[in-house]
């Protein structure tokens, strides 16, 4: 009985130890990444942003076909050197945090309120938000905030995940899109792998 | 089980279960016993050709009913099992128990060789319920060891009023067995009583080719697939990826279940926005002119019994490098997307794409085709252009400037093959042409493959590869639906076709199937098999390979062409123009011009053309083969 005991003892200051660890990885990640996101709002230039995905992708995105449901991802493109261009600095930006980290660009789709899409992904493919395949999304709430203030906004919804929303402002210093410096406490290696 | 726990709460949800655990035990002691009173009153031993599959209750499933007329074609005047084999492959048929109340049973199937080189390979059959016709078809197959002693209804196949259980029986005969007769028996017992089907095998003198003609290739993404089938012991060292050897194990054991099947089995190691498995590529160091393969040891672990064939040593068909292997090539990988279009990416490109070839080439890899393959697609918002599908033209700059990379990686007189593949579907005629040289495996939309009746010639002629590619049928299809896709690459004149993803069955293939359109094998966890187990789809397409290979064996005696004309006429009674589209007007059209409805509009002629396969078509094509075995002795 007393083995038992020491046993769970054991177990359960192990387990409240490796909580206080997470707690704290966590609380470093999120500083991390909020300085990466507050650099990123800097210097991804929202200009740019915008060219990424072309018109004929936006005049498709919502367009059906009953015979073709295929028809908005096969219409599709984007202009290769805008997006080339903003990629490049997201992944500087990822760089900068001490763990493996992702910068994701996320735009509204004009003439679609209430709807979201991402533009760019990254390497470690980790979004908090992304649903894999979605061309577009409905407008996250925290997203709504960024969009509408400017602020930065910190994302711990699902256990484990951190993402860091900021603004990304164009020549006019209007709010044009935002980025997600997104990481996870604990990285999965295989997720999206299949 | 939760509803139960919510409502009694914890601690009396487990009195509950305490007690039906115990009426469990009680019952389990005697539910032997009262059926096996039960004897084998009017019991019977069916055996069923290949392609129509039973279902639980004695008759055949409504998909196979085109060939109910030929349902006793196995047996001869003498009610015999009259079965024939060629060498080096498998013959196969069913065994159909049936009792009209609930029995215990044993079944024995035996072939007497006297070289004892004559294998019989018995399988229980599972009767899946699909969930969208709320009906039971058989697919996956439990091996079974004769003498095989269960009840009816199966137990754990849980089927009210289960009536019938299936068996299927593979005999392989190796490619030294001598030719003749043999004889064998099938024996149903219980209750004191039995019945008996003697069974009559015939070996042809001809020898199934060991090559096939057509390379069938079963395709895969990452390993979580497999692993999630086989529960979480087989993911260890959390927070480093899949680095057991029971994973590796198991890995190769999805290659070898499709090598045994006269298949190949690809795995992508990368996701659409370049993130890699770590089972898929050496590790990686430095950054730039310093970047370098730092650590082989996981890869090798993965893929060097593969490469050397030494994963295959058990195997029937012996040991033998697995043909195709897809690298973790793509934009971000090994060269940083950071760079592109820079000197930093040439050079980390370059250099590593340089130490694997040397590497692959120190080991002696040097009989596997190493596939530079991009998979992304801009939809999926990881890079700019399609890798995989390319509609836009302009997208095809990218795939030239990596053309330029391998050649520059990559020694001209190197003895390890690295080929280039694209997957091509809307642009792939102007594709053939452009980068004529940079591609040489072309795996294509059969669709629009089906336009240009002249690509798959041209393009061998030039050395290139070609397959092209679609999904297994579900298992409400009739039984030889999944031989439609062998015989249209052979009919065409390509290399092989490549099902998008077979290791798939669902959440529960059991109980609640979806189909199977992404699944050819199935875990055998549930059996306590730490491996894959095959289904009826995969043993009917192994052996229309086999007759395929056989038939074109042939050609040395009549015709490619007139071996073709006869091949479709048996099959669905078509011609061979029945199996292409005329070139439509779209097709000269920009590409990013075309709609999906278009493309589907242009294949009208052969979706009318071609009958649907009824469940005997491959069976008629395997009797023209026995005729051309006749013709040549």
């Amino acid at each position: 009985m007393k083995f038992v005991y020491l046993f769970f003892l054991c177990f359960a200051l192990a387990a409240a130890g490796n909580a206080q660890v997470n707690a704290e990885a966590s609380a470093g990640m999120q500083n991390e990444l909020d300085a990466v996101a507050r650099v990123g709002s800097v210097m991804v230039d929202g200009d740019l942003c915008r060219r990424i995905v072309t018109p004929r992708a936006k005049h498709y995105m919502f367009a059906t076909d009953p015979r073709d449901p295929w028809l908005a991802g096969d219409n599709y493109d984007v202009d290769d050197a805008s997006f080339n261009a903003v990629k490049k600095t997201l992944i500087r930006l990822s760089h900068l945090a001490s763990f493996p980290a992702d910068v994701n660009l996320w735009m509204p789709i004009e003439g679609h309120p209430g709807k979201i899409q991402i533009v760019v992904r990254n390497k470690n493919e980790m979004s908090q938000f992304w649903t894999w395949g979605a061309l577009y999304q409905d407008m996250f709430p925290p997203m709504e905030t960024v969009l509408k203030t400017g602020q930065r906004v910190t994302v711990t919804n699902k256990p484990g995940w951190i993402s860091v929303l900021a603004p990304v402002y164009n020549s006019l210093g209007d709010v044009v899109g935002l980025i997600e410096a997104v990481s996870r406490v604990k990285t999965d290696a295989h997720e999206n792998v299949k | 089980m939760t509803a139960l726990r919510e409502v009694f709460g914890e601690a009396k949800y487990r009195v509950r279960q305490n007690m039906l655990m115990r009426r469990l035990r009680f019952g389990i002691l005697f539910f032997p016993l009262f059926i096996v009173t039960q004897g084998l009153q009017g019991a019977a031993l069916e055996a069923l050709p290949e392609f129509l599959r039973p279902d639980p209750f004695g008759g055949i499933v409504a998909a196979d009913q085109s060939g109910i007329a030929l349902r006793s074609v196995l047996y001869n005047a003498h009610r015999q099992v009259g079965l024939t084999g060629w060498r080096g492959g498998y013959a196969s048929f069913q065994l159909v128990v049936k009792a009209p109340g609930p029995s215990r049973y044993t079944l024995v199937v035996t072939i007497a060789d006297p070289t004892h080189k004559v294998k019989t390979d018995l399988f229980r059959e599972w009767f899946h319920f699909v969930e969208a016709d709320k009906q039971y078809y058989p697919d996956a197959l439990i091996p079974a060891v004769s003498p095989y002693s269960s009840s009816l209804p199966e137990p754990d196949n849980r089927i009210p009023q289960q009536t019938a259980q299936a068996f299927w029986v593979d005999i392989f005969i190796p490619a030294d067995a001598t030719p003749g007769v043999l004889t064998g028996k099938a024996e149903l017992a219980g209750g004191g009583k039995s019945v008996t089907l003697p069974l009559r095998l015939a070996v042809l003198s001809p020898q199934i080719p060991a090559d096939d003609v057509v390379t069938i290739d079963h395709n895969s993404y990452g390993s979580s697939w497999l692993a999630e089938q086989f529960g979480n012991s087989m993911v260890c060292e959390p927070g480093h990826g899949f680095k057991c050897d029971e994973m590796f194990a198991l890995i190769h054991a999805y290659h070898r279940i499709f090598y045994e099947h006269r298949g190949i089995f690809h795995q992508l190691g990368y996701g659409h926005a370049g993130k890699v498995a770590p089972e898929f590529a050496p590790v990686l160091e430095g950054s730039g002119r310093t970047k370098h393969i730092a650590d082989w040891s996981l890869y090798d672990r993965h893929y060097g019994p593969l490469f050397d064939g030494s994963a295959f040593a058990s195997s029937r068909r012996g040991p033998r490098s697995i043909p195709f292997v897809y690298l973790p090539i793509n934009p971000e990988w090994p060269a940083s997307y950071e760079f592109w279009g820079e000197p930093g990416y040439e050079a980390e490109f370059v250099n590593v794409v340089s130490e694997m070839e040397r590497h692959f080439r120190e080991k002696g890899w040097t009989h596997t085709n190493f596939e530079v393959f991009f998979n992304h697609k801009k939809r999926y918002q990881g890079f700019p252009w399609d890798g995989d599908e390319v509609r836009f033209p302009k997208d095809l700059d990218y795939f030239i400037e990596y053309g330029r990379l391998l050649k520059k990686a990559l020694p001209p007189d190197s003895p390890v093959h690295f080929v280039f593949r694209a997957d091509v579907s809307w642009d792939m005629e102007q594709q053939f042409k452009i980068l004529e040289g940079i591609v040489n495996l072309w795996c294509c939309s059969g669709g629009i493959l089906s336009f240009y009746r002249d690509a798959p010639k041209t393009l061998r002629e030039r050395g290139d590869i070609v397959w092209y590619y679609g999904g297994p049928p579900s298992v409400t299809e009739t039984s030889s639906t999944i031989t439609e896709f062998p015989l249209r690459a052979w009919l065409w004149g390509v290399n092989g076709f490549v099902h998008w993803l077979t290791v798939s069955p669902g959440e529960d293939p059991w109980f609640h199937f979806d189909g199977g359109g992404t699944a050819l094998v199935y875990s055998g966890k549930r059996f306590g098999i730490s491996e894959p187990i095959p289904g009826i789809r995969l043993k009917i397409q192994r052996n229309c390979l086999q007759d395929l290979a056989l038939i074109d064996s042939f050609k040395a005696r009549k015709p490619l062409d007139s071996l073709k004309r006869e091949v479709a006429r048996n099959y669905n009674n078509s011609t061979l123009d029945d199996w292409w589209n005329p070139r439509p007007a779209l097709a000269d059209l920009p590409s990013d011009q075309w709609l999906g409805s278009a493309i589907d509009d242009a294949m009208q002629h052969t979706q009318r053309a071609l009958k649907h396969p009824e469940a005997p078509a491959w069976y008629h094509v395997h009797q023209y083969a026995l005729s051309l075995a006749v013709e040549a002795k």
